[in-house]
């Protein structure tokens, strides 16, 4: 276990410093605080370099409080029936997003450009290594708030999908419902005739048109609307086809979507991974090109070596 | 100087905690806690060789990263200025490093400065810092100041070593060598004496100390327990206090130091060896779990006139993550080159998958069932690009270790080091030889001329009657013919009659190699390790003298050996002698130290001693 003997050091510094005293050597300016800037001689360059990269610290802690402030009321999907305490509308969300997107890539400007800064000024070799290591991890810093940022986004996506499924799934138990009465009543308001527009469009023209050469035959004192039990049946089955089809389609779509979202994902990673290897590749392409110019080369001498050893 | 450490219950390993103490260390001595949307802290590191050591097994270069350490440098290196940054000092506690650090301060490179001595500064070289930091006005730049207690070098989770600079100073040789003064004596047992004690600082817990009488270990058991008590008495400074115990540490039980002097059993450590790692320590360039290989790049004829072949260098760490090494190190050869085979076969076969799945990619585009099979291979193909890092990982460590194990296998080939483990395990069990010792010692082909000494000396020191002048000649002119040096056969001479005098030889029980036979199975499937001609031994797991004397003192067995061991509780109040164990209980937790250094087949067999009683 560590021992913390700072305490202890500094009770030494105390006693160097009488003993000095009392031997009479100079103390070494530690008590003046005018002679602390002589003893400075080599006046530390406060660094640019590091108060920027301070600052461009502070400015991605700014962003990163910001994101984690407002993210329970980014997230928060029932926002709309809350109370103003925790509301945010979603031209709000869209406002911090975009702010955040823009922050961002300042951010990773002002990184590029310290970097491009560091390597032009000339510095030991040691210095040069310490901040390019700083700017590294400036920039981890910068994608890890960015992945909070993300990360909200994906969610906050996530339940606008979700919102748009369950709002397509209304209807369809209501049209089913009403599919079973509709073929329990014979005699039938035409306003239920309305509600199935969305499927069944162009029968409630028909069934008008239908109804009346009916009427002739049937004219017990039922509605024009109505309609004969064969083509009720007719009506029925092929709402049902209807329906079957839909149901598929839609199941299907609901696949694709899946699938869709794993190849983004996929294509996420494999865009990193090609990101990364471009520059692996390109200095390969450097190497092959200075391969094949030191081959014609080599060539050259030969057959310039076999001309004149032919010659002899 | 390697110490075991064996638990049955798996408390907090010593790796864990010198791990834990080095990045608490790192992080301005405050407790590390990981959040992944900290700021980012950069600071630089400075350590002396010792502090390297220590360092260098337990964490890489990308840990040291991930701490915010920006450069790490050796303190007695070109540095120059770099203005604004922390600079992290971990350092022995000497003469040149204290000079050098005041040449630091004097020369204000960094911004502030954290001091951490690997083990405790004297009063008087604390002042000395005090002073250059006053003279450069630079005393509220010193930070903090830290005695770390880490003087050790932990290798494994249950094994460390005591220190790699300057390892002759506490080897055997320092140590048994008939010229040495008493003061050299004392400065070596200190030094022991001082990595034992940060040991058990860093364990946050004090042992019971064994140890025989009459040899080196006494004294350092007895410099141990006055060092122990000492600090247990100062009630203030106690480093043995409750919260040094950590979180979880409940057990009231108090581990075991076994303090033992390596003359009781010299033919150990020159015994050749069967296990991966003890043969990789061995026969390769070995040294704080980093092998060191050269690879010669090609051995077809290369056409005339062409530049030799450069040798590459290469070197490997062999680490807690790798898992197969975890696996294997303990195995027998022939066991590591059959499972290697067996990871490349399983490492292709899920490469075949991953391409199988490529080719399935291709034809797609043109089914029109395509959609069908769309979804079963997004599936798949989501699996397999999370997986490629895993499989990319499983290929490094393959070749890794397919290289190690060739190099290795080329010097058992080479030098014939089967023939000589089997002979020597039969001469330490006392079996009958089939092959007379001096046709392997004459025989040009097998070994280098250590390996036909190391073998004679085996032979000699487990003799029970020292052989005939006449045929102790014959050997010796063997063995000169062969190129060795007599020497090492002088100093086990006069240890054997000491030894004598002393108790009786050690005996090895019955330790019996079996052959499987010449041609193993691996060579039969055709893989890379032809291990034709090499036998198949396999062993019959038998304690070493090491572990009987383990056995007896944990155990509390009555056995002539070890009974009149002598022992040491620094916690108790009064007495320092006692050969009567207060304690009459068995205990859980042991270290094993060997005074004058321990080897890796006494490791192995430590260990396997513990997975039998479990």
């Amino acid at each position: 276990m560590a021992v913390d003997i700072t305490l202890l050091f500094r009770a030494s510094v105390k006693t160097v410093k009488t003993r000095n005293k009392a031997l009479g050597v100079a103390v070494g300016g530690g008590v003046d605080g005018s002679r602390d800037e002589l003893f400075r001689r080599s006046p530390r360059p406060k660094g640019d370099f590091s108060s920027r990269a301070r600052e461009v610290i502070s400015h991605i802690g700014k962003l990163r409080d910001f994101l984690l402030e407002h993210r329970k009321d980014y997230i928060n999907a029932y926002s709309h029936i809350m109370s103003e305490y925790g509301k945010m509308t979603d031209t709000e969300r869209d406002q911090i997003d975009q702010d955040a997107q823009t922050f961002m890539r300042t951010c990773s400007e002002a990184i590029q450009q310290l970097r491009a800064q560091a390597h032009k000024e000339i510095h030991s070799q040691q210095v040069k290594e310490h901040r390019s290591a700083v700017l590294d991890f400036i920039e981890d810093y910068l994608k890890r708030v960015c992945k909070l940022y993300s990360e909200q986004r994906a969610i906050r996506v996530k339940r606008v999908v979700d919102k748009k499924r369950l709002s397509k799934l209304e209807p369809e138990p209501n049209t089913k419902t009403k599919e079973s009465m509709f073929s329990e009543k014979v005699s039938q308001n035409p306003s239920k005739d309305s509600e199935e527009k969305p499927i069944t469009e162009e029968y409630p023209e028909k069934i008008p048109a239908e109804a009346q050469p009916e009427l002739g035959s049937w004219g017990d004192g039922r509605g024009e609307d109505e309609l004969s039990p064969e083509e009720i049946q007719m009506f029925e089955q092929e709402n049902q086809r209807l329906i079957g089809e839909m149901n598929s389609l839609f199941d299907e779509v609901r696949q694709i979507e899946g699938k869709v979202v794993e190849i983004s994902r996929l294509q996420e990673i494999f865009t990193e991974k090609v990101l990364q290897q471009e520059a692996e590749i390109d200095s390969i392409h450097q190497l092959v090109v200075g391969a094949t110019e030191n081959i014609k080369e080599g060539n050259e001498d030969i057959r310039e070596d076999s001309k004149i050893r032919l010659q002899d | 100087m390697v110490g075991v450490k064996m638990a049955a219950a798996a408390a907090a390993s010593i790796r864990e905690r010198q791990t834990v103490a080095l990045k608490r260390m790192l992080n301005f001595n405050v407790p590390h806690v990981k959040n992944s949307t900290g700021e980012p802290v950069w600071k630089v590191l400075i350590y002396d060789r010792f502090g390297q050591d220590i360092i260098s097994p337990l964490l890489s270069v990308k840990e040291l990263r991930d701490m915010g350490i920006t450069l790490h440098l050796l303190l007695h290196s070109d540095r120059d200025p770099i203005p604004d940054v922390p600079a992290v000092y971990f350092v022995m506690p000497s003469e040149e490093n204290i000079d050098r650090m005041c040449q630091d301060l004097r020369n204000q490179l960094y911004e502030s400065y954290y001091l951490n001595f690997i083990s405790a500064i004297s009063r008087s070289k604390l002042e000395d810092i005090a002073n250059a930091a006053l003279a450069a006005s630079a005393v509220a730049q010193v930070a903090k100041v830290f005695d770390q207690y880490l003087n050790f070098i932990t290798l494994e989770d249950d094994m460390f070593v005591l220190c790699n600079q300057n390892k002759e100073l506490v080897s055997y040789r320092a140590i048994n060598r008939p010229d040495i003064t008493d003061t050299e004596m004392e400065t070596v047992m200190d030094t022991i004496v001082d990595s034992l004690f940060c040991f058990f600082v860093t364990l946050g817990a004090v042992p019971i100390i064994r140890c025989s009488r009459g040899t080196a270990a006494e004294m350092v058991a007895v410099k141990l327990d006055k060092k122990l008590r000492e600090n247990l008495r100062d009630a203030r400074n106690s480093l043995f206090t409750g919260d040094t115990l950590g979180a979880g540490q409940f057990s009231f039980q108090r581990p075991l130091l076994v303090l033992v002097d390596r003359n009781i059993d010299l033919a150990t450590p020159l015994h050749h060896t069967w296990t991966y790692q003890a043969l990789v320590h061995d026969v390769l360039d070995f040294h704080l779990n980093r092998v060191n290989l050269e690879e010669s790049s090609g051995v077809e004829n290369s056409p005339a006139g062409a530049r030799p072949k450069r040798k590459n260098k290469k070197s490997y760490d062999l680490t807690p993550v790798d898992k197969f090494w975890q696996k294997h190190k303990g195995s027998p050869f022939p066991e590591v080159a059959e499972s290697v085979q067996q990871e490349l076969e399983s490492y292709r076969a899920q490469e075949d998958e991953v391409k199988r799945l490529k080719s399935i990619m291709g034809l797609e585009g043109e089914d029109e069932g395509a959609i069908s099979m769309l979804s079963d291979n997004t599936a798949k193909l989501t699996s397999a690009v999370s997986s490629l890092p895993e499989l990319l990982e499983k290929k490094r460590l393959i070749d890794l270790h397919t290289n190690v194990a060739t190099a290795v296998l080329e010097h058992i080939k080479a030098r014939k080091l089967d023939v000589y483990f089997e002979y020597e395990e039969k001469i330490m069990s006392k079996t009958t030889l089939d092959k007379s010792l001096l046709d392997i010692i004459s025989d040009p082909d097998a070994g280098t001329p250590e390996d036909k000494m190391r073998l004679f000396l085996i032979y000699y020191i487990s003799a029970q009657q020292a052989p005939s002048e006449a045929d102790l000649e014959q050997y010796k002119k063997a063995l000169t013919d062969a190129g060795c040096n007599l020497n090492p056969l002088q100093y086990i001479k006069q240890w054997k009659a000491f030894a004598k005098m002393a108790s009786a030889p050690a005996s090895y029980g019955n330790t019996t190699t079996k052959s499987m036979g010449l041609l193993s199975r691996v060579m039969n499937t055709g893989s890379q390790f032809v291990m034709e001609g090499v036998k198949n031994l396999v062993l019959k797991q038998q304690n070493l003298p090491v572990t009987r004397i383990l056995d007896n003192l944990m155990e509390m067995k009555s056995n002539p050996e070890t009974d009149d061991y002598r022992y040491f509780d620094p916690k108790m109040l009064r007495g320092n002698d006692s050969s009567v164990p207060r304690n009459k209980n068995p205990f859980q937790e042991a270290i094993v130290f060997v005074v004058g250094g321990g080897n890796y087949i006494e490791y192995q067999n430590l260990v396997d001693y513990i997975k039998a009683l479990i």
